[in-house]
């Protein structure tokens, strides 16, 4: 320690050593991390999801002439549960009147429990129950995230809530069945540039949220717009 | 002074490892805990195209952790506060160019990052805090021989 004269012949084995072992370690989180961020074709997803439409949960997207609404949120983010307050109804109401095609990209970069409930909300499609899942999840979001809240039991519950109660419903929670399928809506958002929640894009434009989101009026009218 | 300079100096340089480490060790441990996040933080600077964006939002975490640790442990002293003054002065130049653009986002310096409302936004603050950093690794390139360091020449 007191010898600190820089003079060559001094051993600097301890520390080769070290930064060697941690570099090792480093590289060994790094590299399968990169990889496994890659996208999954072979990845299970929903019935109603839609591959060329970015892996979204997706609403009459056969529709010949109609505007189309692409959703991206997070179950986790407080401005989306907002933009569900404000718009949940109306855009419900576009779906079963076939008035709009409507797809839905449940990302989950807020953290595991938005993993949770996007696979839970993944499963409760295949039940046919996704919009009332997704309103009630919504409805009864956690004041922070993350919180230990949204438990795979918590998550069985409300899909009782809204009456899925099948034992495919369950399995499919705690095998985390579409975990895959949401690493895919990731890059899918990543390559359209979607560096927050909630992003609307109608007919493939994005909306200004501090413009288009700031009543149901404004937004109504930028879905007429185009 | 000179000799109070050899004197303090390597107590000081102890103090800038351990800030500088330490600040860019916790941000890519919270950046890597949430990587969706840490990507979409990256391509919201709207500097790199998509795919590099987002293979940088992955790496880096790792590089900051990497260079923290070696910091911290006191390896490679000079180098690893060359990497990280470089780092900073990056970032440095990144919130800038967001700010002169009118970007409204987050760095992202510590987890989190994507776009905010532009009443969120605190770019002078975080310029400020990584010209600090990089005072500190200038003066660790300047004197590299620290207290409890694993480096046993100058280099």
């Amino acid at each position: 320690m007191t010898k600190e004269d820089g003079s060559p012949k001094r051993d600097n084995f301890t520390r080769n050593l070290v930064v060697a072992v941690v570099v090792g370690v480093v590289l060994l989180m790094l590299v399968p991390t990169l990889v496994s961020k890659k996208s999954d074709n072979s990845a299970a997803i929903p019935a109603i999801a839609s591959v060329k439409d970015g892996y979204g949960i997706s609403f009459n997207t056969d529709l010949a002439s109609a505007p189309k609404i692409d959703i991206y949120e997070d179950f986790q983010c407080p401005y989306c549960a907002g933009f569900e307050g404000l718009t949940g109804e109306y855009i419900d109401g576009l779906i079963k009147n076939k008035e709009a095609k409507v797809v839905y990209h449940l990302m989950s970069f807020i953290g595991l429990e938005s993993l949770s409930a996007a696979n839970a909300a993944g499963c409760a499609a295949d039940d046919g129950k996704f919009l009332e899942f997704h309103k009630l999840l919504y409805a009864n979001q956690p004041k922070t995230e993350n919180s230990g809240t949204w438990t795979n039991e918590y998550l069985k519950a409300a899909g009782q809530g809204v009456g899925v109660s099948s034992q495919k419903f369950s399995s499919c929670i705690d095998d985390l069945k579409y975990a895959n399928w949401t690493k895919n809506i990731a890059n899918e958002a990543g390559s359209k540039n979607v560096n927050s929640t909630p992003t609307i894009f109608i007919n493939g434009k994005k909306i200004d949220n501090a413009k288009d989101l700031v009543s149901l009026d404004a937004f109504k009218a930028a879905v007429a717009k185009g | 002074m000179k000799n109070s300079i050899e004197k303090y100096s390597p107590w000081i340089g102890l103090i800038s490892r351990l800030i500088l480490g330490g600040v860019l060790l916790l941000a890519g441990y919270l950046k890597a805990g949430a990587l969706d996040k840490s990507q979409m933080a990256v391509r919201a600077y709207e500097i790199l195209p998509i795919g590099v964006a987002n293979f940088l939002g992955i790496v880096l975490p790792y590089v900051e952790i990497t260079i923290g640790i070696l910091l911290i442990i006191g390896a490679f002293v000079r180098y690893m506060a060359f990497a990280g003054g470089v780092i900073m002065f990056i970032f440095i130049i990144a919130i800038s160019q967001a700010w002169a653009r009118g970007l409204t986002i987050d760095c992202g310096c510590f987890g989190g990052g994507g776009q905010v409302a532009a009443s969120e936004t605190k770019y002078l603050p975080e310029i400020v805090r990584d010209a600090g950093l990089v005072l500190l690794s200038l003066w660790l390139i300047r004197y590299p021989v620290t207290r409890f360091s694993l480096d046993k020449s100058k280099n």
